[in-house]
């Protein structure tokens, strides 16, 4: 297994330039360490997600995935390194001002509120100064079948309507950048795919997504970049059909 | 609804204009506060020392006082060991931003004589 640290494609435009300013790219992690109390998770990740592309962070459980969105998304401090939004090192930034200028973070779960009503989950997401006429329109344009269910509490709606749900309260924040975690957690394949379609929908429209996924075969027919994670390190990043081989090594061991 | 293009150099932009507390500022400042608080409390403990030990002929409460005033002592050593390092730190710091935007302005006005 070929290590290279990080997702720098070859051919992508987002490439440093002479003065080392990565100017294309929309997030950068940059040697991080990141720990639970004493417990290191991550040891130097490398990690780039260059504008207006999908880059997936694929990898067995325990890997780190999860903390290393984390860290990208301003909730939990890495012990070293950078990280670094639209060039700009933001290591200590509040997760909410982040949220608040346009990074979007779906957690794993959904993070919807079971005992809300569709619209009024939708109403929460009013605190980014839109009304929620306008939040209504940007989710239901995306995903109409919430329209359908708007009045259905959250909890009962199936769970693939839940990501939707949980995926709409984050586009209507208009992000510039979303992270997801977890997508499929708990969904049968037809949804998952489903879902993808929207992301990949998202991505067209020119949002920077990074996304954390078990299914990898999936995951990988919408993104531009992958990166496999093992034990707290990038092993492996380039091309999806470059790292198609490399998956079961990394989720298999050998 | 925002254009894509138009969106992503907005949160560029307002990336640029947000303020970042950088978190070593705040271990910073928690240090000379610790170098403060060390520095004080040792000289009133050294200070409560003395009369202690004065005001006493039992040998081992005369002991006991000198542990405490010598404890006291280096407690306000270390306190304003704490508090120089941290506050030359920061002057430092200053200093040194201060120094090389004066050199840039310097080499900007250069600049602008050459071109003359």
């Amino acid at each position: 297994m070929s290590n290279l640290s990080a997702v720098e494609p070859p051919d992508n435009p987002a490439r440093s330039n002479e003065t080392g300013h990565q100017d294309h790219n929309l997030l950068e992690l940059r040697g991080i360490r990141a720990a639970y109390e004493r417990i290191d998770v991550l040891f130097g990740v490398d990690l780039v997600v260059p504008e207006a592309s999908v880059v997936a962070l694929l990898g067995p459980n325990g890997a780190g995935k999860t903390t290393t969105l984390r860290v990208a998304a301003g909730l939990h401090v890495p012990s070293a390194g950078d990280v670094l939004i639209a060039g700009r090192r933001v290591n200590g930034a509040k997760p909410e001002e982040l949220a608040r200028h346009g990074l979007c973070m779906i957690p794993e779960g959904r993070g919807i509120f079971p005992n809300l009503t569709v619209r009024e989950n939708l109403r929460m997401m009013t605190y980014v100064g839109r009304s929620l006429a306008e939040i209504e329109e940007i989710a239901y344009s995306r995903f109409p079948r919430l329209a359908e269910r708007r009045t259905q509490t959250a909890g009962t709606l199936s769970g693939g309507e839940q990501q939707m749900l949980a995926m709409a309260r984050g586009m209507a924040t208009e992000p510039a950048l979303l992270i997801l975690d977890e997508l499929s957690m708990g969904l049968a394949p037809i949804i998952v795919a489903e879902l993808y379609e929207m992301v990949a929908q998202v991505a067209r429209s020119g949002v920077s997504i990074l996304v954390v996924e078990q299914f990898a075969s999936t995951v990988l027919g919408v993104a531009d970049y992958a990166a496999i994670m093992v034990h707290g390190r990038i092993e492996r990043a380039g091309r999806p059909d470059e790292l198609a081989a490399d998956l079961s090594k990394a989720y298999l061991g050998g | 609804m925002i254009e894509g293009q138009e969106r992503v150099q907005q949160f560029k932009q307002e990336i640029a204009e947000m303020r970042v507390r950088d978190p070593a500022t705040g271990r910073d400042r928690m240090w000379l506060r610790v170098g403060v608080v060390l520095m004080i409390a040792g000289l009133i403990v050294a200070g409560l020392a003395y009369p202690m030990s004065h005001g006493t002929t039992n040998p081992l409460s005369q002991n006991d006082a000198l542990a405490l005033g010598l404890g006291g002592l280096t407690g306000a050593v270390v306190g304003s060991a704490l508090f120089v390092r941290y506050s030359v730190a920061g002057f430092l710091r200053f200093w040194l931003a201060r120094l090389s935007y004066e050199q840039q302005a310097q080499t900007d006005r250069l600049i602008e004589s050459l071109k003359k």
